[in-house]
C-alpha cells in the first residue's frame, strides 16, 4: 500500500526470543499518530512463511527490521529517533515524511503496546504448523 | 552423563570429549505432555519435566528452568502465559519511572514463582545427582531486565537519558545477584546469567551497562564456589570481546554466530564457551541435517573448554 510505510520484523520467535520481542516491541510502542501511518508485522522463521519472507528479503540475521523492504536494523535494537529518521527516509510522499519528522520529539507510547502487538500477529505464528 | 566434565569445559579446561547440555526449556513440558505454562507453575511438573529430558538426552547438564521473566515477575512485572511457551512480559513498571519512584524492592525466596521453583530443584537435584547430571540456573541478566522493567526505551534512554537508564540496570543486576544466590542455595552446579538482548547493542553501551552490572551476580557465584557463565542470543560478534573479558568462567552463544571465531576468542581469553547447534535451521525446522550440523559443531568446539548444546 503506497499510502503506508511496510515494516517486516524477522525474528525467531518474539515471545521466546526477548531480542526479538523488544525489536517488535520498539514498533509497537511507536505513538498512535505514527501507527496511523504504518503497517507492521512479525515474522517468525519457525513457520514457512517467515522463511519465505527471510529468504524474499535476504535476511542476513535476527531479529531484524525491515522498512520498505531494506534492512534497517540487523541484531541493534534502535532508539526511538533512529526508528522515526529511517522511516522518513522510506516514507511515500513529503507531506508522510514531514508528518514523521514532526513526531521526533514524542517518544514511544506504552498504553497500547499489546493491542498494537496483537494487530502485528505477535507471537501467534511461532510454531512450525503454524 | 558427566557433570564434573561438563563443569572442567564450562571453566575452560581440557576435556576427554565434548559435554553436552540440552537447554530443553518448555520442550521438557512437551515430553511429559503437558502444557508450558502448567509445567512452569507446578513444582513437580517442573522436576519430573527436567528429570526426564536430562535421562531422553543423557544431559550431563540441564537447566531447571529457562524463562527469562521469573525475575521480572519477582518484583512486579504482569506475565501473559502461552500453552507452548515461555510466559511473555506484559507491564513495565519503570516505564515513566526508576526503580524507586515506582517502588520496586528486591525479591526474597518468597517473591513470585521462586517458592515453586525452589521446591523444583528440591525434587529434581538428588535424582540428577543420581545421574551424574549437574543442575543448572539460569537468571535474567541486566539489560534484559532492564527492558523488561523499562519497556524498549531502555534502548533509548541508554544514550539519551543516561542516569535513568544506569538506575534501571543497577538495580536489574543487584536482582540478577540475588537470583544467583538463590540458585546457589538450591544447590545448582553452575549458574549462569541469561542476558539475550545483550546482544543488540553497541560495544560501548555494553561495557557502560551490562558489564558492571553483572559483576556482584559473578561474585555470588564465585564466592559459593560454583561455575559461572553468560548466555548471549543473538548476532553477538559487536560484543564478543566484552563478553570473554565478563570475567565469568565462560559464555554461551546462539546459531548465528561461527564456532570457529567463538572459539578463537574463548581460547584467546582462557573461558569456556557453549554451541551451537542450529536450534532453527537444524531442529526445528530440518533444513539441515541436525547430525551434520552436529558434527561440524563438534569439530570446531574442540575439546578445550567446549560444551555441546543448541545455539
Amino acid at each position: 500500500m503506497a499510502d503506508k510505510i511496510n515494516i517486516d520484523v524477522l525474528t525467531l520467535d518474539s515471545v521466546q526470543c526477548a531480542a526479538c520481542g523488544y525489536m517488535m516491541e520498539s514498533i509497537a510502542a511507536l505513538p498512535s499518530d505514527v501507527q496511523e501511518m504504518i503497517q507492521y508485522q512479525e515474522w517468525s522463521i519457525k513457520n514457512k512463511d517467515g522463511i519465505g519472507k527471510f529468504m524474499e528479503l535476504k535476511g542476513k540475521v535476527l531479529p531484524t527490521i525491515c522498512i520498505e523492504r531494506d534492512l534497517v536494523f540487523e541484531s541493534i535494537i534502535p532508539q526511538y529517533e533512529e526508528l522515526i529518521d529511517e522511516m522518513a527516509r522510506r516514507a511515500p510522499n513529503d507531506q508522510m515524511r514531514d508528518r514523521i519528522i514532526s513526531l521526533r520529539g514524542k517518544g514511544f507510547e506504552f498504553d497500547k503496546i499489546q493491542e498494537n502487538l496483537a494487530k502485528a500477529g505477535s507471537g501467534m505464528k511461532t510454531r512450525t504448523d503454524s | 552423563m558427566a557433570k564434573q566434565m561438563l563443569i572442567d569445559a564450562y571453566r575452560g579446561k581440557r576435556t576427554a570429549k565434548a559435554p553436552w547440555v540440552p537447554y530443553a526449556g518448555v520442550h521438557c513440558a512437551f515430553l511429559i505432555k503437558e502444557a508450558a505454562d502448567k509445567f512452569l507453575q507446578d513444582p513437580a511438573l517442573l522436576a519430573k519435566g527436567i528429570v526426564e529430558t536430562a535421562k531422553r538426552y543423557k544431559a550431563d547438564g540441564i537447566p531447571l528452568l529457562f524463562d527469562l521473566s521469573v525475575e521480572a515477575n519477582a518484583v512486579g512485572c504482569e506475565l501473559k502465559w502461552w500453552p507452548d511457551n515461555v510466559p511473555s512480559v506484559t507491564t513495565h513498571p519503570c516505564s515513566g519511572k526508576t526503580p524507586a519512584d515506582a517502588g520496586l524492592t528486591f525479591p526474597t525466596k518468597d517473591s513470585g514463582r521462586w517458592p515453586v521453583i525452589f521446591e523444583a530443584a528440591k525434587i529434581a537435584k538428588p535424582q540428577l545427582e543420581e545421574l551424574d547430571c549437574a543442575l543448572m540456573g539460569l537468571f535474567c541478566g541486566p539489560l534484559t531486565l532492564a527492558s523488561h522493567l523499562a519497556g524498549v526505551r531502555i534502548f533509548t534512554d541508554v544514550y539519551k537519558n543516561k542516569e535513568f537508564a544506569a538506575e534501571v540496570c543497577k538495580f536489574a543486576g543487584e536482582v540478577g545477584a540475588i537470583s544467583a544466590q538463590l540458585y546457589a542455595e538450591m544447590g545448582c552446579d553452575i549458574i549462569a546469567n541469561v542476558d539475550p538482548v545483550a546482544s543488540q547493542i553497541r560495544p560501548e553501551t555494553f561495557r557502560e551497562y551490562v558489564k558492571p552490572n553483572c559483576e556482584a551476580a559473578t561474585k555470588v557465584i564465585h564466592d559459593a564456589g560454583l561455575t559461572s557463565s553468560f548466555f548471549i542470543c543473538g548476532d553477538c560478534t559487536k560484543v564478543m570481546e566484552e563478553v570473554c573479558q565478563l570475567g565469568t568462567h565462560g559464555f554461551a552463544i546462539d546459531e548465528q554466530l561461527n564456532m570457529n571465531f567463538v572459539r578463537d576468542m574463548a581460547r584467546k581469553h582462557n573461558v569456556g564457551f557453549g554451541g551451537n547447534l542450529k536450534l532453527t535451521l537444524a531442529l526445528s525446522l530440518g533444513l539441515l541435517s541436525p547430525r551434520e550440523d552436529a558434527i561440524v559443531s563438534l569439530a570446531a568446539g574442540g575439546h578445550i573448554g567446549y560444551t555441546f548444546a543448541p545455539g
